[in-house]
């Protein structure tokens, strides 16, 4: 392989192994992209055989729009919310079914199950949930909180969509906590406990440092599903109550193909890309930097 | 020497591959003009055949729309017709635009009422159809008949009339609510019969698309459009517009004797109807189509509708209209449709207008309520009959939904919904309308 002196030999034998799926990435990822950016210079209706260009006319709607706005600022406030949740109850479920408890991969199970039901049957199943069962044992048990549905009121809809994306996602990335603690080495913490270190110690100084590779994922993930989140918000608020937690990407999709004004939803579209790309970006670059070696 | 040839041999599959795909598009075109080539010969009489495909966007009766396109064509032998459906979830107007880019567009396509505008420079001008003159209400976008209407429907107060003709003590008829204080005596006389009065469904299109749209189709001196673009223009001034604040008022009353006003927004579309089907809640505001889900709770049940009034003055013509438009449209391709493509769909809109057939099948199989005239078939269910008695007697207002944009039911149902469940008041409700009017363009 090594010997290849000819250059479009070896271009050849690249481009035999990445050209398939470097035609598919193409195809279905840069392509549309770049056709996407295009289209937010341009007024349509998705029908109309005229498409007039219309220069920067649609960024200057996207920054006018106020509603855009605040379905940003509605989403960051639930991303925040999501991310930090999801991340504490992953790690507090994986560190218990790693201790040696019995039925562990039974409960390893249960916790991941959640995330292999859509996002879509969670949210019609937990629709139900707040609507009926909740209201029902508020009612026969007297509690305030469960007393009217979650989703008629505008702040518990909000906390209502974290607590069903929390429960969705916590047992995923508790997977990928879990591989991260198998693979603290468990020579360090035995020498630590030789040592007279506490438990509480270990997990502080030597096993939260050496999971932050974990950390840079399941970080990243809860991130970038939570500001791209659409099919949950779809299925249990629908947007309401009132419009309250209509999040970017139902926005973005409204003004697309509810109002047929492509550009526009287009042109949000790419400004949201623009947010999530720099936050997550800013996220990996400074979580690696707290990477550390056993 | 064997890379290369392997290679060689990728680069060739490549090739295969990709220039399938293009056969694939050459071969449906080809077959498009191998039917055209067909049709243009046949204009004599041992005609060939004449393939039209129909897109329908009532999936529900897509059984029915097949069985009448093969009774159509037992009928008329040169014409074939192939019906396609779209799914329940999805939307027309992306079915149809979809048909378009791959370049085979139905021949007869139907969408709801307010897209078809956005097909017109591709739609063929009916307007010197001979149904047009059997028209129960004209049917025009810009002076010009571009649409065949499908399916008519209407929306109004419904109510169980059981119910309410043993509060009237005697057969009750509607016609005697036409202010908005008549409507406050009906309702209190059913509270002091011990019944609940109404309940007012929590749904943001009905709030939207249809309550709130009678303030754009209630006015006295504009119509629809005219009214709508004044909305946009920003001139309306919905705080001191008569009509705006009499349906507001009406909607106060509705509010006081709501059954679910201590949690409004958990009223919801199953449970209003029950409950006026089974006679426990007297009215609710919703349109015909809710007969299906009536008749699940109460096969027995006959139902009336009652008009939205819009003032205190018996006069006013909306207080004795209910509000009453073809939802359902079809328009026949101009772009890449043949003459005798099109010969064929206008033929077969005239069946389902002129021949016993075609009106069998519009009233008895798809169950809907025609927009025309000349058909005197006794429609199924009591609210079609209720509807179509309005349409007939010139008793309608428009089904201002119909003209507006997509998002509508969304933001301003939402809206509606916070004036339902008191969050905003009358005048804060007028701002997010006018907002809302002046950043569709």
């Amino acid at each position: 392989m090594i010997s290849e002196k000819n250059t479009v030999k070896r271009i050849g034998n690249q481009l035999l192994f990445t050209g398939p799926t470097l035609l598919a990435f193409i195809a279905v990822i840069i392509v549309p992209f770049i056709y996407g950016i295009y289209m937010t210079f341009f007024k349509w209706d998705g029908i109309s055989s005229s498409m007039p260009y219309v220069g920067f006319n649609n960024y200057e709607a996207v920054f006018n729009d106020t509603k855009f706005w605040t379905s940003v600022w509605l989403t960051i406030k639930y991303v925040a919310a999501s991310v930090f949740l999801i991340n504490t109850v992953a790690f507090l479920l994986a560190y218990l079914v790693t201790m040696g408890i019995r039925g562990q991969n039974f409960f390893r199970t249960a916790f991941f199950s959640p995330n292999l039901i859509g996002g879509l049957v969670l949210g019609f199943i937990w629709q139900f949930m707040f609507n009926n069962f909740f209201t029902s044992i508020g009612e026969k048990f007297g509690w305030e909180l469960f007393s009217k549905t979650w989703l008629g009121n505008e702040t518990m809809a909000f906390w209502a969509l974290v607590l069903v994306t929390v429960w969705q996602y916590a047992g995923y990335m508790m997977v990928i906590f879990i591989a991260g603690l198998m693979s603290v080495p468990k020579d360090i913490l035995e020498a630590a406990t030789i040592d007279g270190t506490s438990g509480w110690k270990q997990l502080i100084h030597m096993v939260l440092p050496l999971m932050v590779p974990s950390f840079i994922v399941t970080i990243f993930l809860s991130l970038q599903r939570g500001f791209m989140v659409y099919d949950v918000n779809y299925a249990l608020t629908g947007g309401g109550p009132f419009g309250s937690t209509v999040m970017a990407s139902m926005h973005v999709y409204d003004k697309a193909f509810q109002r047929f004004d492509y550009g526009v939803g287009q042109a949000e579209a790419f400004v949201l890309f623009f947010i999530v790309a720099t936050v997550t970006i800013v996220q990996v670059y400074l979580t690696k930097r707290m990477e550390v070696e056993a | 020497m064997k890379k290369l040839s392997s290679l060689m041999l990728v680069l060739i599959l490549a090739l295969v591959v990709s220039a399938c795909g293009g056969n694939n598009a050459n071969n449906a075109s080809n077959a498009n003009e191998g039917t055209n080539a067909s049709t243009n010969t046949g204009s004599d009489s041992d005609a060939k055949e004449v393939k039209i495909t129909i897109l329908n966007s009532k999936s529900e009766i897509h059984t029915q729309m097949t069985n009448a396109a093969e009774t159509f064509s037992k009928a008329h032998p040169n014409i074939k017709v192939e019906v396609i459906s779209t799914n329940q979830d999805q939307s027309p107007v992306e079915k149809a635009s979809a048909l378009y880019a791959s370049g085979t567009p139905a021949t007869l396509a139907m969408l709801d009422a307010g897209d078809i505008e956005k097909f017109a420079d591709k739609a063929l001008d009916l307007s010197g159809e001979k149904w047009v003159a059997e028209l129960a209400q004209p049917n025009e976008i810009n002076g010009k008949t571009l649409a065949f209407p499908f399916a008519v429907e209407g929306y109004g107060l419904i109510y169980n009339k059981e119910v309410l003709d043993e509060v009237a003590g005697g057969a009750f008829d509607p016609a005697t609510i036409n202010t908005t204080s008549a409507l406050e005596e009906l309702l209190q006389k059913i509270e002091a019969a011990g019944k609940t009065p109404l309940y007012i469904g929590s749904m943001d299109w009905s709030l939207g698309n249809h309550f709130l749209a009678i303030a754009y189709a209630a006015q006295p001196d504009t119509d629809v459009k005219g009214f709508l673009e004044q909305l946009k223009g920003g001139s309306a001034d919905l705080v001191n517009n008569a009509t705006y604040q009499g349906l507001l008022d009406t909607f106060d009353v509705l509010k006081k004797y709501n059954g679910g006003k201590n949690d409004p927004m958990a009223v919801n579309y199953e449970q209003s109807t029950a409950a006026v089907a089974t006679g426990s809640a007297a009215i609710t505001f919703n349109g015909n189509w809710l007969i299906t889900e009536l008749l699940k709770s109460n096969p027995e049940g006959e139902y009336g509708f009652i008009p939205v009034p819009v003032s205190n003055d018996p006069t006013t013509k909306a207080n004795s209209a209910v509000a009453i438009g073809a939802t359902k449209q079809m328009f026949i391709d101009n772009e890449k449709s043949t003459e005798e493509q099109q010969a064929a769909a206008k033929q077969f809109l005239n069946w389902l207008v002129y021949e016993d057939a075609g009106q069998q099948f519009l009233v008895n199989e798809a169950n809907v309520i025609p927009a025309f005239k000349n058909i005197t078939l006794e429609l199924n269910g009591s609210l079609a009959v209720a509807i179509n008695e309005y349409n007939l007697a010139g008793n309608s207002i428009e089904f201002a939904g119909n003209f507006v944009p997509g998002d509508h039911w969304k933001v301003l149902g939402a809206s509606m919904q916070k004036y339902l469940a008191d969050v905003t008041d009358r005048n804060g409700l007028a701002a997010e309308i006018e907002d809302y009017w002046k950043s569709v363009q």
